[in-house]
């Protein structure tokens, strides 16, 4: 293969599309503002998140930033601001995969919509700070890359402006948004003020050679490091921030409950990856501060799953029970930062990673399908959705594929990682029990959500419609992106095996 | 934890005393003002003192009230012009070292050309879309109308 010599910042080119195709919907809204022309718009959205997906992919296929003997290693762009590795690109294709079915599925979500580029504009902002946020190797650039990020969601969940459930929940997302930014920093600005360092690498070096005051101020980065977790469980809606989540959900028009439930956690735990792996080292942290900050993650990560889950279980309303799950999902992910203490913990990483690329396609879809179903105007709750595989045989198999992949039924996906999470996490468990508490907690977690999520296969599939109804619409953007999204769960599986070792590789490489 | 305490030295003042004093003054002087007119005023009660605005208009109706959204729209485009001074301004200070120091025009000038377009791209785009257009009433959109 020939070797192409490209410039070092070049390396971000999948942040660096998404944000050039963000400016040229600005510029197609200025040359005709108010434009109707979905099919531009849209394709324009779509294209761009497609092209930002092929070059992560090509990138980790010619192995950017990949470290070994043939690679050239970790590339580092303007001192170690942004760093892309394995790691970044992984999320990087997460990111531009949902951002690319958000956007086709939007195009027949709104029709009839009027503020169409900036609904479409936001969106690929957003992605731009998701997928910088992925190769952020330092505070400050982090919390720009989170405010890129959730200043448009703010603005795409209440774009229904009409719509007094979309605005209270814009509002409600804003507000929440708001008080944990502002905990973020606080926390970003107390652990500059125990390491005097902004950069991850850097504060790992300060803290492991513990020089000038930084032993003496264990209380005061303890502190900060809890408010950088805060700051993450909101991103990734997790306790104590996740009640924001169905609020936001089931207010937000479905295309973007679809994007931030998927694409804004991978985001948000890729910031926790990046961050608590490379500018935290365990030993060196646990001497300072005298608490092993994995163990705050093991009980979030019970806490979590266990709430969302029977929250989930009690709902009457789809999209809040999705919501709910999705929190669930969350619980499940954060396994891979509590395990760290142990060996073997970069793969319960890796493997949880896996279970966010999958969760990316299956989650997707599913808030797609509900996005289908409000296009239909069929209602929210499950009873609304009795026998509607009479009238859409197609989308119903889809979302009947998402539920039992997000319930962990074999054979599909979700299944497969949920299984490598589970037996790397049984590995790392030898001599850690927290750990064993942790899969047991998986196990009795994912036992019960197959009882929320077949209940919704269920009324889809055997239930008697409520009344008749006519023939329903088949529009082809939501289609298109619900049977992509069901295609890929399932196609994930014979790739499984080489998708799921880079993800440990990137894991192993970023822990290391 | 450890607490130490400076061992107590009485020829050099600690720094906080110093403060500690200004806060002192501050407080004292409006305190002490006030006092001092409260002593020598005669005392006239009148109503009309009891205005919000003395000399101004009087207020009607409650604080409550909603904003137009243009005066939004005006703030957010002059976050437009502020984040591109804030920058602009390192960016000129060492622009001639700059290239002084051999660096290419393209990587001392490029970047910052970049970033203005970038910004002028969003200003275009508010205009373009009627941000500083300022909103009409229903009635004025009426007597528009041919």
């Amino acid at each position: 293969m020939a070797v192409l010599e490209l410039p070092d910042w070049m390396a971000l080119a999948p942040a660096l599309i998404l944000a050039g195709t963000a400016l040229v919907l600005f510029l197609i809204d200025s040359i005709e503002p108010h434009s109707t022309n979905r099919t531009l718009l849209s394709g324009t959205a779509v294209a761009g998140s497609l092209s930002s997906l092929a070059v992560a992919v090509w990138f980790t296929v010619a192995g950017v930033g990949a470290t070994g003997i043939e690679n050239y290693g970790v590339i580092d762009i303007m001192n170690g601001q942004f760093v892309v590795d394995q790691l970044a690109l992984y999320f990087m294709i997460i990111i531009a995969v949902v951002t690319a079915l958000v956007t086709v599925a939007s195009y027949d979500y709104l029709q009839d919509h009027t503020y169409q580029a900036e609904y479409y504009s936001l969106v690929v902002l957003a992605a731009t700070g998701m997928s910088m946020m992925a190769a952020s190797n330092s505070l400050v650039t982090i919390f720009i890359a989170l405010e890129l990020t959730s200043l448009p969601s703010y603005a795409l969940v209440a774009i229904l402006k009409d719509n007094r459930g979309s605005v209270e929940a814009g509002l409600k997302y804003f507000l929440i948004g708001a008080l944990s930014s502002a905990i973020f920093v606080y926390g970003v600005s107390l652990v500059y003020g125990a390491t005097g360092s902004l950069q991850l690498t850097r504060i790992a070096t300060v803290l492991e050679s513990g020089d000038g005051a930084v032993g003496e101020m264990g209380g005061l980065l303890g502190l900060g490091i809890l408010m950088l977790i805060g700051g993450v469980a909101f991103k990734t809606a997790s306790v104590p921030f996740h009640f924001w989540a169905p609020e936001a959900y089931e207010g937000a028009p479905a295309p973007i409950s679809a994007f931030l439930s998927s694409a804004s956690k991978a985001a948000g735990f890729v910031l926790a990856f990046r961050v608590f792996t490379t500018a935290f080292p365990l030993e060196a942290t646990t001497g300072i501060i005298g608490v092993d900050w994995t163990l705050v993650f093991a009980i979030l990560a019970i806490v979590t799953m266990t709430l969302g889950n029977f929250a989930a279980a009690t709902q009457e309303n789809v999209k809040r029970m999705l919501a709910y799950s999705s929190i669930g999902h969350a619980g499940y992910v954060l396994i891979g930062l509590a395990a760290l203490s142990a060996d073997g913990g970069d793969l319960v990483m890796g493997a949880a990673m896996m279970h966010l690329l999958v969760y990316g396609f299956m989650n997707t879809g599913a808030f797609l399908f509900v996005g289908l179903a409000e296009y239909w105007g069929v209602g929210r709750t499950f009873e609304d959705y009795n026998g509607l595989a009479e009238r859409a045989p197609f989308a119903c198999g889809a979302m009947a594929v998402f539920m039992f992949s997000l319930a962990g039924v074999p054979p599909f996906s979700g299944f497969w990682s949920k299984y490598l999470l589970y037996t790397e996490l049984i590995n790392a468990a030898a001599d850690n029990t927290v750990l064993l508490v942790l899969a047991a907690a998986l196990v009795i977690n994912s036992a019960l959500s197959l009882y929320y999520y077949s209940r919704l296969v269920k009324a889809l599939w055997i239930e008697e419609p409520l009344l008749d109804r006519d023939r329903l619409a088949q529009p082809t953007g939501l289609y298109a992106a619900v049977i992509a999204a069901a295609v890929m769960t399932v196609v994930l599986l014979p790739a499984f095996g080489p998708v799921a070792d880079a993800a440990l590789e990137a894991a192993a490489a970023v822990v290391a | 934890m450890c607490v130490r305490f400076e061992p107590s030295n009485v020829t050099e003042m600690n720094d906080w005393i110093a403060i500690g004093a200004l806060a002192l003054v501050g407080v004292l002087i409006p305190f002490g003002m006030m006092a001092v007119s409260y002593l020598l005023r005669p005392t006239v009660p009148e109503t009309s003192k009891r205005a919000t605005y003395e000399s101004g208009e009087i207020p009607t109706g409650g604080t409550r009230i909603r904003f137009n959204i243009q005066y939004y729209m005006v703030a957010l485009l002059f976050v437009v012009f502020d984040i591109e001074t804030v920058l602009l301004f390192p960016w000129a200070v060492a622009y001639q070292d700059a290239l002084a120091a051999d660096i290419p025009l393209v990587r001392a000038l490029g970047p910052m050309l970049l970033f203005v377009a970038i910004l002028l791209v969003g200003l275009a785009w508010a205009w373009r879309t009627g941000a500083v257009q300022w909103a009409r009433t229903p009635r004025q959109l009426e007597s528009d109308r041919p």
